[in-house]
């Protein structure tokens, strides 16, 4: 943590455009302070800093492996980190304190499920296809700002007094929710007490100016709902910040909508301008990068974009760093909003915003038996997924199952047994495996439905949903109306060409045998002739071609899994599918042996719903596009498009005009998300070479964003060969 | 909605079959919007400069990227023609491929799977051209792009190229062709009907340095260009080779020529490119203009303001 107080002339310029500039630099500053730290690398930019050196924290602790489980667990613990957490003053931010500490990370490793709560079994039975089941994981869901911005923390302390007297028996859940908001409203008061000293200390007009301002918000929203635009976004500051701290959730909302009332607000009062109001903005978006849906639409397909949503785009464009933000595109969309924002996004090339698709996740939900009502709330706040802001629990992107393993399975299966061999049989053995694999996931999510409440209950985000207060249940045990658990396939270009490939080569071509193609892919292709065998697999019709065996492959593969994962809903919990690997690309290839793809013993699955790279001689996007639009599940959740994009095809008005076409078109096609990244192959080689001289350089790894300099080498490995692929 | 235009084919002409060295989709220099451009084989014309030398010739011809060779003999192994052998033996063996012998069968590079022998020039059926043109169709139509025909040069495969700019039209898609201009005036006049945009090349205005560098003479291309401009709409574009045409005179003149024509939705300068290099290589031929780089800087400027002579919209690729 640095020292920002008093650090600038008195006379030199300090306009909202000046700060903006000073505090970008030292975003700079702080994120290479973050180098070489474990809990900020591989990971979203979060927004946060280095806590001062001397800084120690002593955790809670309320089992004897020394960490802490349950409402009395995690309410102690983080009441103790809001009474020893530093604060941090920039006098040209227009709001105070950064994210520092994160109590998930400051666990005991490896975190382990509360013992009381054994799954030992379980686990064993999910580690024969290398599940990663979210059994205890935290947050991936959206809470709903509006219900602490319409009574702000004083307000939240009164409705859960006020309910635990309606609730009796659900004293530890209230009990907990209270602690932990005294604990946010403590890191508060600590704050102000610090704003009185940086103005004793600053010497520039504006920015003394600045700080008395912020003190006064700072202190009038301990105890009040934000009344101001500056106000709100404090207070969504503080809940971001106290969220992460608490565990290192990062939705947001649909922001435009969630702020342009305060905005309009003020400038009746006359205490606004718009430059102010993007400075505001701008601050907001830097205090951390949450994730932010901008623009949306209405139940009657009408537009929601307004001047409010370029005013967003506009301080993001100020900012020119690591942001969230997700334009919702739909057949009515504002189209000089979408040229505006893809302008943007090749302008600063920090890989904002993103593109979702509404027709095909409106549409999709719909099919889980939603109202069009409920599905078009649904809004991007996640790295690839959706969630009903405060209504809904999901486990988004926390629960991946290894289709490349189940394949693997199902080859060794058929080829040590009896059984002819053939691509037939081979997919009857892939769907078996597949579905005691989705199975065995389901069964998960029930475990940690069923327990996580005692293991790391939701007490920030709880705040802000719609149910959990008034039930005094945690969002995890049936604190709010809708479960719609998230169950995403990996590596569906890896098992598609592998079927593509031995369909081809094997039964139509008679190029191999199977007894061949298995000793090559047995010996990991390393026996005399397996290089020539896997490069002769690896040639083979890939899914992403266009029409090809490998897309068929891949259409059959995703519907199979789609239709398994839906099976098992129940009538209170259902189950959505998508196709997504995070950057687990690596982990999940790492658990699988060589396959029938050409594709090596633990080298990375396929990203994504992405093709593997080299699925077709000219690389074209329209092609790739249209395989991940036909394999979408459509249930409403994500299989998203990655793309690594040249800065030089978007280079005039012509260039980004096509390129708002194509995203048109996929998105009219059923694409659900698109993330774009837009860089040279030569910067990213450079930057490989030397990472400290790029320090600015924002990379989307995959639904996320970070610094390119504070990823690990592996991660690093991993964006490079992507871009140098597409390039 | 993919799915649906798997049924809009090509017609009665559809199983017309022509050569066709490549198909790239999501094509975004190749005209306006988003488009496929079908690549014919066989040219006219032998521009020195030129950076698809695979497609000069109509026939299938065989590139052989030594670099990309993993030394499995396949290519050894399929040759009957005694043009690829493993001479030696033992850890001393090596793959000689003896040109001369070669009768781009195209045995060797069906058994190489690392693109160290690749054939360039396919037979396609009208049919199967349109099956791949027609999964872009909702880019096309969202973007205002379509298809373009390329070369080689169109006009030498212009039974072919009408079959499938026919097929395009009647499935409503945009279409375009990259021509040279040097053929039969009758040949362009059957394509007119079928072509919303004609992108063509006025590469050197005098005629004896046009013979010179592309084998032919200019005076019919400048007779056509000037035809066809009050046909259709055009963009002219000169390919800017270093030492050949790239002095601001010589882009100068011909801006004056593209001055007095019709219908140039802008002029176009192709600053030189570089890529044909390797396929030089594994074509076994020479290439004239080997370490030339594009044009850049203050050159760049100055080509660029001598091209504003044509008074009209000018770019540069």
């Amino acid at each position: 943590m640095r020292d920002r107080i008093n650090q600038h002339n008195p006379d030199a310029p300090m306009g909202y455009r000046d700060r903006m500039a000073i505090l970008r630099r030292h975003k700079i500053e702080d994120t290479q302070d973050k180098k070489g730290l474990r809990q900020y690398a591989d990971g979203d930019d979060y927004g946060a800093i280095t806590p001062p050196d001397d800084f120690q924290f002593k955790p809670y602790s309320n089992h004897p492996n020394g960490s802490w489980y349950g409402y009395d667990g995690w309410s102690k613990t983080f009441y103790k980190l809001m009474e020893d957490h530093p604060v941090f003053i920039d006098p040209c931010d227009a709001f105070p304190n950064r994210f520092m500490v994160c109590l998930s990370f400051v666990r005991p490793f490896p975190p382990s499920f509360n013992p009381e709560y054994p799954y030992d079994d379980l686990r064993e039975r999910q580690a024969k296809y290398s599940i990663m089941g979210g059994i205890g994981a935290d947050s991936h869901f959206g809470g709903d700002y509006r219900v602490g911005l319409e009574v702000g923390w004083g307000g939240l302390l009164e409705k859960l007094e006020k309910y635990r007297e309606i609730n009796p028996g659900h004293d530890d859940f209230y009990e907990a929710e209270i602690l932990t908001v005294k604990g946010v409203q403590l890191w508060m008061k600590h704050t102000v007490e610090e704003i009185d000293k940086a103005i004793e200390l600053e010497t520039h007009p504006l920015l003394v100016e600045n700080l008395k301002e912020m003190r006064a918000n700072t202190e009038f929203l301990i105890d009040h709902k934000p009344e101001t635009l500056r106000q709100a976004c404090e207070w969504i500051c503080w809940f971001n910040m106290a969220s992460r701290e608490y565990n290192r959730d990062g939705a947001g909302g649909q922001l435009d909508e969630l702020l342009r009332p305060y905005y309009e607000r003020d400038l009746e009062a006359g205490i606004i301008d718009k430059e102010k109001a993007k400075y505001y903005l701008a601050c907001l978006l830097l205090n951390d990068a949450h994730y932010y849906q901008v623009g949306g639409v209405t139940v009657d397909g009408e537009d929601m974009v307004t001047y409010f949503s370029y005013m967003i785009l506009e301080a993001a464009d100020w900012l020119d760093s690591s942001c969230n933000i997700t334009v919702r595109v739909h057949k009515n969309i504002n189209k000089d909003f979408l040229k505006t924002s893809v302008g943007y996004l090749f302008k600063n090339k920090n890989g904002w915003p993103r593109f979702s698709g509404d027709d095909a996740l409106t549409s999709g939900f719909m099919r889980k038996g939603y109202s069009k009502e409920l599905a078009v709330q649904r809004v991007a706040v996640g790295c690839h997924w959706m969630s009903l802001p405060g209504m809904e629990y999901c486990l988004n992107d926390c629960v991946k199952l290894n289709n490349s393993k189940h394949f693997r399975i199902a080859l060794d299966e058929m080829m040590i047994s009896d059984d002819e061999k053939s691509t037939a049989r081979l997919w009857e053995l892939y769907c078996k495996h597949t579905r005691k694999a989705v199975e065995l996931t389901a069964e998960g999510i029930m475990f940690h439905l069923k327990y996580q409440a005692y293991n790391i209950p939701e007490l920030m985000l709880n705040l802000i949903c719609h149910g959990t207060v008034e039930r005094g249940l945690d969002v995890t045990a049936g604190g709010v109306d809708y479960y719609n658990m998230c169950m995403d396939g990996t590596g569906i270009a890896t098992v598609a060409d592998s079927f593509a490939a031995l369909e081809q080569r094997i039964e139509k071509e008679k190029r191999l045998t199977w007894e061949e193609m298995y000793a090559a892919v047995t010996s990991n292709f390393e026996a005399m002739g397996g290089e020539v065998t896997r490069r002769m697999l690896a040639a083979s019709e890939r899914y992403g071609g266009g029409n090809t065996i490998g897309d068929k492959w891949a259409e059959r593969v995703s519907k199979a899994f789609a239709d398994d994962v839906v099976s098992m809903d129940t009538e209170k919990v259902k189950f959505i599918p998508g196709w997504f690997s995070w950057s687990s690309t690596i982990t999940i290839g790492k658990q699988v042996g060589a396959t029938p793809n050409g594709r090596k013993a633990g080298e990375p699955i396929n990203h994504g719903a992405n093709p593997h790279p080299g699925f077709r001689k000219d690389g074209a996007l329209t092609a790739m596009s249209n395989s991940i639009c036909t394999i979408q599940p459509g249930y409403g959740n994500t299989s998203p498009i990655q793309l690594e994009l040249d800065p030089g095809m978007a280079n005039d008005e012509e260039g980004v005009a096509k390129v708002v076409d194509y995203i048109r078109t996929i998105c009219e096609q059923g694409n659900t998300l698109l993330n774009i990244n837009i860089i040279d192959a030569d910067q990213i080689l450079a930057a490989h070479e030397n990472p400290d001289a790029y320090p600015d350089l924002v990379v989307r790894v995959t639904g996320f964003t970070a610094y390119f300099c504070l990823l690990t080498p592996e991660f690093r490995k991993l964006v490079v060969e992507r871009i140098l692929t597409a390039a | 909605m993919i799915s649906k235009i798997q049924n809009v084919k090509g017609g009665i002409t559809g199983d017309m079959r022509g050569i066709v060295t490549d198909i790239m989709r999501f094509s975004l220099k190749d005209g306006p919007g988003i488009r496929t451009t079908v690549f014919l084989k066989g040219c006219n014309m032998v521009c020195k400069w030129c950076h698809n030398p695979e497609t000069l010739s109509i026939k299938p011809q065989l590139l052989s990227y030594s670099d990309r060779c993993i030394g499995c003999f396949a290519c050894a192994m399929a040759c009957k023609y005694g043009a690829t052998v493993i001479e030696g033996y033992g850890p001393g063996s090596k793959l000689a491929f003896y040109k001369d012998k070669c009768v781009n069968c195209g045995a060797c590079a069906d058994v190489c799977y690392t693109g160290a022998r690749v054939m360039s020039g396919k037979e396609m059926s009208v049919d199967e051209v349109m099956t791949e043109v027609l999964q872009d169709i909702n880019y096309y139509q969202n973007s205002g792009g379509g298809v373009t025909i390329s070369g080689g040069e169109v006009s030498v495969q212009h039974e072919f190229a009408l079959a499938i700019l026919a097929a395009c039209k009647k499935a409503g898609i945009h279409t375009a062709i990259e021509t040279n201009m040097h053929a039969d005036w009758r040949v362009f006049e059957r394509l007119i009907p079928e072509l919303d945009l004609v992108m063509l090349d006025a590469k050197l205005f005098d005629n004896e340095s046009h013979r010179k560098w592309t084998g032919v003479s200019n005076s019919l291309i400048l007779e056509n260009i000037k035809k066809i401009s009050q046909c259709l709409p055009i963009i002219v574009r000169t390919p800017v080779i270093p030492g050949v045409n790239d002095t601001e005179e010589e882009i100068a003149k011909i801006a004056s020529f593209v001055k007095g024509l019709d219908n140039v939705e802008y002029y176009e300068l192709l600053l030189y490119n570089p890529l044909g290099e390797s396929k030089y290589q594994a074509l076994g031929m020479e290439n004239q203009f080997s370490g030339q780089k594009p044009q850049s800087g203050e050159k760049k400027r100055l080509l660029m303001k001598a091209a504003e002579a044509c008074d009209k919209v000018v770019k540069v690729l």
